[in-house]
């Protein structure tokens, strides 16, 4: 769909998210700066005023000791308070800019629940954006920032070293290239194979771990357990085996690294010596180029971890911008119309479909269904229930034919305006993170407790909530009390109906239950619906005696009344 | 949250230390080695600009200085490296072990430990946890051990040549680990407490991207771009704020490495002036004091490895501990949950009281089976008892159906002859031989078992067909997918058999998959067969060709089968009515009809549903 972004397009969108941040960043890269030179500031001078001060012991002649040794205190406490400071504030423009991510990502995902986003239904995906996002905090923490730096510093130690001999800076420059940017792309070129079958096999082995644990009876009854323990003590080790080659390049990364550092000074004193010999450099600026060479390597000892990070950042925010740049399926109306006085639901005609998909979800579906109605809808998985209630919903747009509320075309309404009139409960529904009575308070916030209490009653879920220690403050999802999924589904249904809509929606509401408690539910809920409008979706055909219509849907149709 | 002692988890990685055989060693003694010919660097380089600088050496009068700096150089180069190799060696086996123990512990524990959200942790600590800790043993480990001592041998060439730098050296030296420690035991609880807030914070965005579409159906989704903003902020506010702590032990690092070097150098200046130093020395001196100072910045770097490996450990003592991995409703397995026969250290104590009881073979001298539960009882916990004192006796070739409503004890009976959990009280005989853990593999082949949600497996439709039956031929690979009503379908799809099935079964359909399933069963062909009502969540058509096929597959056999809906137990030859973990009555349909007015409600609840 979308044509491929080049890595320059990228990174230009990236450094345009970041620009209210570019403040931090600056003055991050600059403390930076001032650290690394500082370092290398005060190694030189300390050489150069040992040399100098020991010529003087010998010759006897006065010199100005006092500028240099205050110099090499100055270096030495500005290196020290510069770093602190650095730290400080790349971390603060890292946590100001991932702020800034979370909520632009989000507010571009948004409009693309759920139409869109059902293509990324795997939980495997979403624990990936939240990586994702993740990964773009290195953008600037180790990239951006030691590029600049690495940059600015070999300038300003090549135009040092070229007031003493051009020779100097070219010997500089090319180690400098060398451990800097040839090896570690270098690095990178050999350990690329390794390192994405290194995300293949790790992948692999989470599927089959995820086998180990979720088929483990079936490999215990069927007598697999070994050979499964076999399979994942392989990819195991093929893992290990990539990762040792990679720590081995990485390795050798740094010590050529080093390397460089000591070839480059050696060479200079090559080249420095004569020099000293001849009259050219005064002696104590021996020891301080050599010294000089061997603290300036410091600039680009954050290179290769840039260049080993920068595929991975890239490839993570075209991820990313994948997803934002996605048109959302719906568009909402310019001018929305306001909400109807009677919503008289009026299906004309519609069909549906989804794409890559073959065939129709919906086929000219036609369907009254006036204020008050209980309609029961029934079919097998598949037969397009769903999809009827994402049409309705309008969370998918319809292919041919419209649906009406209250005589108006619903695509004239507002999608909030038009959803306060729906309340509905699917198989979809999830239940947060926080208590069973914030998740409830979520359909309506100035619930009181009396109200929470008879949907849960209604919902056959109260009796339960009463059985836990904290009641309706208990604390469900990840963090706190496991539910079943039943016991979920009864809970999306007690929140659906404390929604003040004049629509009911319920999708298999007794799921998880025996038939004798889902009958007693369903009678319940049909008995407290009356006056509203309720929608049932069902594959069992329980409870359904007193409904005012019942449809059946198969493959898109409705094929009985 | 965490039950166990702070000092535990550290004490658990240092354990696990022998794993890595001689090559932590290794790594250590290279490293020495770079340390040592590190002052041999500095001797020839000193040198060299002594010569030049006050004896008038020409180049070629240091050519053999030279010479030696660069073979150390390179020798250097290539230690660094050997020693860094060893270090990674060590730690990938003490990875490969970890997490080949941590897997068959799972197994061990039993699927009953494993609901849905725990295994995704579980999958995690497996995977990411064991990674997590390759930079305690490649890194942190080695460098502690290079802390003391590449400093040490520093000092004992700088002490006799300038006492004074050597003085500097040595004083300001053990306040870095001092101060480290100090300000890191502060920081590493309220770090702890920042990991955990971060974690928090993920799972609140992944908790809302995935309930985007909930959240949008009432209208909150819009609200809620404004609840991330303020999270983020409040993280990036509390968070600066232990940094800026934590931090301070980096700001005392440099302070004193860098300063030190800077006094070194001004102390050694005014000496030379002064004529109380060699200018050779003094330089030495020199090259030497960042070269004392970078293990010590070194074990700064890599202390946050050893946060994290704490971290990642966690989870694994929890998993590896005896006794610590429990069931969600309090039961240790290893007193009462047996999985696997490869358990051999408790089972060891049955067996020797009942030395004449070991014969696995004495369970089945026929090809059928019968199956007595003498007085068994279950509990989850003390006072929540699943099972009481349960008799039955089931005839080989009978079929069975175990009714009863939620919660009475139908899942736990099932478990229990699968031998997931053992009963605490009575005991479970097969062909008049008590069930005994060492039986279990033995037993488990003479069982073929539906599940309400089969799991298929990551490979081919093949491999998940002859799961555990790896040497079935194509022909009765074929026989089974026939037999099940799946044939047709797989033989549809372009790769037949070798088809490759993703993530629990993605692209199949609920009814395709228990057909797989039901293959699965049909090619072990075994004498029991127990059926956890495997159409509860399928449609009218899957249902009927499941229903359709299960006709064919337990006949001569013993069945025992589940069943929540009542649609299928007419044709049992018997029906057990289970009410609060006990059995209210054994019958046939039209008797317990008559009979008892529990069932009774359940049936007419249900034909008028299912009408």
């Amino acid at each position: 769909m979308n044509t491929v972004m080049s890595n320059w397009q990228v990174i230009k969108r990236l450094l345009v998210l970041m620009r209210p941040w570019y403040g931090w960043m600056l003055l991050g890269t600059l403390l930076s700066l001032i650290t690394i030179l500082a370092n290398i500031s005060l190694m030189a001078l300390s050489g150069w005023f040992i040399a100098t001060m020991a010529m003087a012991g010998i010759s006897g002649a006065s010199v100005n000791y006092f500028t240099p040794a205050a110099g090499i205190r100055a270096f030495a406490i500005a290196r020290t308070a510069s770093r602190y400071g650095e730290r400080l504030v790349t971390h603060e423009a890292t946590f100001r800019l991932l702020a800034t991510l979370r909520t632009w990502f989000y507010e571009h995902l948004e409009p693309l629940a759920p139409a869109i986003l059902q293509n990324y239904r795997s939980g495997d995906l979403l624990s990936r954006i939240r990586a994702d996002i993740d990964a773009l905090e290195n953008f600037y923490l180790r990239i951006l920032a030691p590029l600049l730096v690495a940059a600015i510093t070999s300038l300003v130690i090549l135009l040092f070293l070229l007031q003493y001999s051009v020779l100097l800076a070219l010997i500089e420059l090319v180690f400098l290239m060398i451990a800097g940017i040839m090896v570690p792309l270098l690095i990178n070129k050999l350990a690329h194979h390794a390192s994405t079958r290194q995300v293949e096999t790790t992948s692999e082995l989470r599927s089959a771990v995820i086998d180990s644990t979720q088929g483990m009876s079936e490999l215990l009854i069927y007598g697999a357990a070994e050979k499964q323990a076999e399979r994942v003590n392989a990819l195991s080790d093929q893992l290990l085996d990539d990762q040792k080659h990679l720590a081995k390049l990485n390795g050798g990364s740094a010590s050529a690294l080093g390397l460089c550092a000591n070839l480059s000074m050696w060479l200079m004193l090559i080249v420095t010596i004569p020099m000293v010999t001849t009259g050219k450099l005064a002696p104590a600026n021996l020891p301080m180029i050599a010294l000089f060479a061997l603290a300036s390597f410091e600039a680009i000892l954050p290179l290769p971890l840039a260049f080993q990070t920068l595929p991975g950042t890239l490839a993570a925010a075209r991820r990313l911008f994948d997803i934002v740049d996605t048109k959302p399926a719906i568009i909402e109306p310019v001018t929305p119309t306001a909400m109807p006085e009677q919503f008289d639901i009026e299906i004309d005609n519609v069909s549906l479909r989804y794409p890559n998909s073959h065939t129709n979800a919906l086929n000219a579906i036609s369907l009254n269904i006036p204020q008050g109605t209980h309609l029961a809808i029934v079919g097998p998985s598949g037969s397009g229930k769903s999809t009827l209630i994402n049409a309705l919903l309008r969370f998918w747009p319809v292919e041919s034919g419209e649906i009406k509320l209250g005589d108006i075309n619903i695509d004239q309404f507002s999608g909030e305006e038009l959803r306060l009139q729906f309340a509905v409960a699917t198989q979809q529904s999830t239940l947060f993170n926080s208590t069973i009575k914030r998740n409830l308070l979520l359909a309506k916030r100035d619930a009181s407790d009396e109200e929470l209490e008879q949907v849960c009653k209604l919902a056959q879920i109260h009796e339960f909530i009463e059985t836990l220690p904290e009641g309706y403050e208990t604390w469900i999802g990840e963090a706190g009390h496991k539910l079943s999924g039943g016991q979920i589904r009864r809970l999306g249904v007690a929140r659906a109906l404390l929604k003040p809509a004049s629509v009911l929606i319920l999708d298999e509401p007794g799921e998880g239950l025996d038939s004798v408690t889902e009958q007693k539910m369903i009678q319940a809920i049909v008995d407290s619906a009356k006056g509203r409008t309720l929608i049932l979706i069902t594959h069992h055909l329980v409870g359904l005696e007193n409904m005012d219509q019942i449809v059946r849907l198969e493959q898109g149709h409705i094929v009985k009344r | 949250m965490s039950k166990m002692t702070d000092s535990a988890i550290p004490a658990f990685l240092k354990a696990q230390k022998p794993l890595a055989g001689n090559y932590l060693r290794l790594s250590v003694g290279l490293g020495l080695l770079s340390g040592l010919l590190l002052i041999a660097q500095a001797w020839s380089f000193a040198s060299i600009i002594n010569a030049v600088i006050f004896d008038d050496a020409k180049l070629g009068d240091v050519t053999l200085y030279l010479a030696a700096l660069l073979a150390i150089f390179l020798l250097r180069a290539a230690l660094n490296w050997a020693s860094e190799q060893a270090a990674v060696t060590a730690a990938m086996r003490v990875k490969r072990d970890l997490r080949q123990r941590l897997h068959q512990r799972l197994f061990d524990a039993g699927p009953l430990l494993l609901n849905n959200e725990r295994s995704g942790e579980l999958v995690n600590t497996l995977v990411d946890g064991v990674d997590a800790l390759e930079n305690y043993y490649a890194r942190y480990l080695p460098v502690m051990s290079l802390v003391a001592l590449v400093p040490l041998s520093i000092l004992v060439f700088i002490f006799p040549i300038d006492w004074i730098s050597g003085l500097i050296l040595l004083v300001t030296a053990p306040l870095i680990p001092f101060f480290m420690i100090m300000i890191g035991k502060g920081t590493e609880r309220l770090n702890k407490k920042q990991w955990r807030k971060l974690a928090r914070m993920s799972a609140h965005f992944l908790d809302m991207i995935q309930g985007l579409t909930t959240l949008k159906l009432f209208n909150a989704s819009r609200r809620e771009a404004d609840v991330i903003a303020r999270i983020s902020d409040d993280y990036r506010r509390s968070t600066m704020s232990v940094l800026r702590v934590a931090f301070l032990s980096s700001l005392l690092l440099e302070f004193l490495s860098t300063v030190s070097i800077a006094m070194v150098a001004v102390l050694v200046g005014f000496r030379l002036m002064y004529g109380e130093l060699d200018f050779f020395y003094g330089f030495f001196a020199l090259l030497l004091a960042p070269e004392f100072y970078l293990p010590l910045r070194n074990m700064g770097t890599h202390y946050h490895a050893r946060l994290e490996a704490i971290g990642a450990a966690e989870k694994m003592v929890e998993i590896l501990e005896p006794g610590t991995l429990q069931l969600e409703d309090g039961v240790d397995p290893l007193v009462k949950v047996q999985a696997s026969v490869s358990d051999g250290g408790q089972s060891e104590l049955s067996a020797a009281q009942s030395p004449t009881r070991y014969t696995p073979e004495a369970i089945v001298t026929a090809r059928s089976i019968g199956i007595a539960f003498d007085q068994v009882s279950f509990d989850y916990e003390p006072g929540r008892t699943a099972l009481k004192n349960i008799s039955l006796d089931i005839k080989p070739n009978e079929q069975i159906a175990i009714v009863g409503s939620s919660g009475a004890g139908k899942s736990t009976l099932m478990n229990l002859l699968l031998g997931f959990i053992t009963p605490q009280t009575g005991e479970i005989q097969i062909n008049q031989t008590p069930l005994e853990t060492q039986q279990l593999d033995f037993w488990r082949k003479q069982i073929a078992w539906m599940p309400q949600k089969a799991h298929l497996f990551h490979g081919s439709i093949r491999d998940n067909i002859c799961l555990g039956q790896d040497d079935a031929s194509q022909h009765a690979m074929e026989a089974a997918a026939e037999a099940a009503q799946i044939a047709d379908y797989i033989e549809s799809l372009p790769d037949a058999y070798d088809t490759h099935v993703g993530e629990r079964g993605a692209g199949l359909s609920g009814g395709q998959i228990q057909r797989i399933a039901l293959a699965r069963a049909f090619l072990k062909d075994a004498p029991v067969m127990l059926l956890d009502e495997p159409t509860a969540h399928l449609d009218d058509e899957s249902e009927r060709m499941i229903r359709q096929s299960l006709k064919r597959l337990v006949e001569n056999r013993t069945v025992i089968s589940i069943a929540h809906r009542l649609n299928t137990v007419e044709q049992a030859d018997r029906i057990v009515l289970l009410d609060a973990g006990e059995i209210v009555a054994i019958g046939k349909h039209d008797e317990l009809l008559a009979t008892q007015p529990l069932y009774k409600e359940m049936v007419s609840r249900f034909r008028e549903g299912a009408i």
